[in-house]
């Protein structure tokens, strides 16, 4: 199995304003790993996701994403956030509609239009993460945990790569959560994919991690940093880096 | 009404820029810049005065600087990320003050002034006609084209980005297609009431349409409907056509969502609300989501 670096944070310092909140962070996503990044409410673990995935610049250090997947291909990364505002705004959608954009960046014919392979992808995740009942409801209806599941079904429906997901089971239900899991566990074992995933339960992913990224704060000031913990179970990185 | 050529060419004019600039109000109105169509009519008012002072057709001069006010706002957007409307401020300061001062170094221009801030589409020129023609077709295409990454911009611009999508580019293409459309528009209800062809129909579409496309679909009838049902109530009564599509367009959102509320309210009462019936894992979620919400 080929192992492929798909994200590294190398001495990376970031703040907002003038006040630092995450500073001197090393930290490395291999391919095939499932994540977890936990710490208190404020310890910057959706700066952590974000400077990972490039979407903000850090002060100091270097960031660098995989532009490929283990096949050469181009990677696929699929991004669930805490919180969306358009959620709250009105946004005319259906969540047919919603699930399927997933799929936008990708998987487009000449016409704009999706594939009927596409779509089925889209109802394929709608149906795993059991929102398909709700496929023609307008996404503003809908409750918190009913938002994040259609969420997790649009990461789900684009197939790729890497999951970055932050805090992806608020609102749902213990057992749905476990589900959740377990099928995060099997898009890594049986399809290769990566999880980095954001989450207070860590109990409840026991015997699922390869490893755990804590922030923490630091001795000398506010600032915090990470340490890693590699837990007993699937993987180790050094094995074969690529 | 129709065998004036001036007519026919105020109802070709109006239902082409109806159709587009309904359509952008949709995109304008979810990336929550509903502003944007004010500012660069008014900083579009810059460049009609440049246009007159150096002697340049004015309403290709207002086309130019709406475009560049468009670009200068996306910029500026990105230095106030926090506050992004500011930069709305920012810009039309900066366009309006050009244009006051503009305007008083050059007489001629306060002569068709009135007709820059209030429209005159019954006047609607050949080279208006064409610009107007040329900022449709492009609009079009772009909207078309784009409309599925425009989706997810829309939606939410980080994962957008994560996704693969050029979010940057497709920004500044927005930009640029709403600065054109804005400038095409001016002529028909004037700078003052310019963003009331591109947000009001959307205002009422987004509220009462279940997905995206069909929000678009009816902007852009309503737009088109209430554009014409202008036209025809300003040559009946004699009024200015700016002013009195902008009123139509504002009583069809009175009424649409009047008529939302009555409907909501009749179905209440008639016992009309179907519920859908509840499955074992909606029972699931709905006990989950109420343990969340209480916990919280």
């Amino acid at each position: 199995m080929i192992i492929l670096l798909l994200a590294s944070l190398q001495d990376v310092t970031f703040g907002y304003g003038d006040v630092p909140c995450l500073e001197m962070a090393n930290i490395e996503v291999h391919s095939g790993e499932f994540i977890a990044v936990t710490g208190q409410n404020g310890a910057s673990k959706s700066t952590l996701l974000k400077l990972a995935l490039q979407l903000l610049h850090p002060w100091q250090g270097k960031v660098n994403l995989s532009p490929t997947n283990v096949n050469g291909d181009k990677l696929a990364v699929a991004y669930v956030p805490q919180q969306i505002a358009a959620f709250n705004s009105g946004f005319p959608s259906q969540v047919t509609e919603f699930v399927r954009s997933g799929l936008y960046s990708q998987r487009l014919n000449w016409f704009r239009r999706l594939s009927p392979d596409a779509k089925q992808a889209a109802d394929e995740a709608m149906k795993s993460m059991g929102v398909w009942e709700l496929r023609n409801r307008r996404i503003g209806e809908l409750s918190g945990g009913q938002k994040q599941r259609i969420c997790i079904a649009r990461a789900l429906a684009m197939s790729p790569d890497l999951f970055v997901l932050d805090e992806p089971t608020t609102g749902m239900d213990k057992e749905s959560r476990k589900d959740f899991y377990k099928l995060m566990r099997e898009q890594i074992d049986q399809h290769g994919k990566t999880v980095v995933i954001v989450t207070h339960n860590l109990t409840e992913l026991d015997g699922m991690l390869d490893r755990i990224i804590s922030l923490e704060r630091r001795e000398e000031g506010g600032w915090k940093c990470c340490t890693t913990t590699s837990c007993s179970g699937h993987f180790s990185p050094a094995e074969s880096l690529r | 009404m129709l065998h004036y050529d001036f007519m026919q060419r105020a109802f070709f004019a109006g239902g082409i820029i109806a159709l587009i600039a309904s359509a952008l109000g949709v995109y304008l109105l979810l990336r929550r810049q509903a502003l944007m169509a004010d500012m660069l009519s008014h900083v579009s008012l810059a460049g009609v005065a440049a246009g007159t002072y150096l002697g340049i057709n004015p309403s290709l001069a207002g086309f130019v600087v709406a475009v560049l006010g468009a670009i200068a706002v996306e910029y500026v957007r990105k230095a106030y990320k926090t506050y992004s409307e500011l930069s709305v401020a920012i810009i039309m300061v900066g366009g309006l003050s050009l244009a006051v001062i503009l305007m008083t170094m050059n007489k001629s221009v306060n002569k068709s002034f009135s007709s820059y801030l209030f429209g005159s589409v019954v006047a609607v020129n050949r080279t208006e006609l064409m610009i107007m023609l040329a900022a449709a077709l492009i609009g079009a295409l772009f909207f078309f084209l784009l409309r599925r990454p425009l989706y997810m911009v829309s939606f939410d611009e980080e994962s957008a980005r994560t996704s693969g999508i050029p979010v940057q580019w497709i920004s500044f293409g927005f930009s640029i297609v709403t600065g054109m459309i804005v400038a095409a528009a001016m002529p028909i209800v004037g700078v003052l009431l310019v963003s009331a062809l591109i947000i009001l129909p959307a205002a009422l579409s987004v509220r009462i349409s279940s997905s995206f496309t069909t929000a678009i679909l009816i902007s852009m009838g309503i737009g088109l409907t209430g554009t014409f049902t202008g036209l025809t109530a300003s040559y009946e009564l004699s009024t200015p056509p700016g002013g009195t599509i902008a009123f139509v367009l504002l009583l069809f959102l009175v009424a649409g969502l009047g008529l939302k509320k009555l409907f909501a309210l009749g179905s209440k009462r008639s016992g009309r609300l179907v519920m859908r019936p509840e499955t074992p894992v909606s029972r699931r979620h709905r006990a989950a989501d109420n343990e969340h919400w209480s916990s919280s």
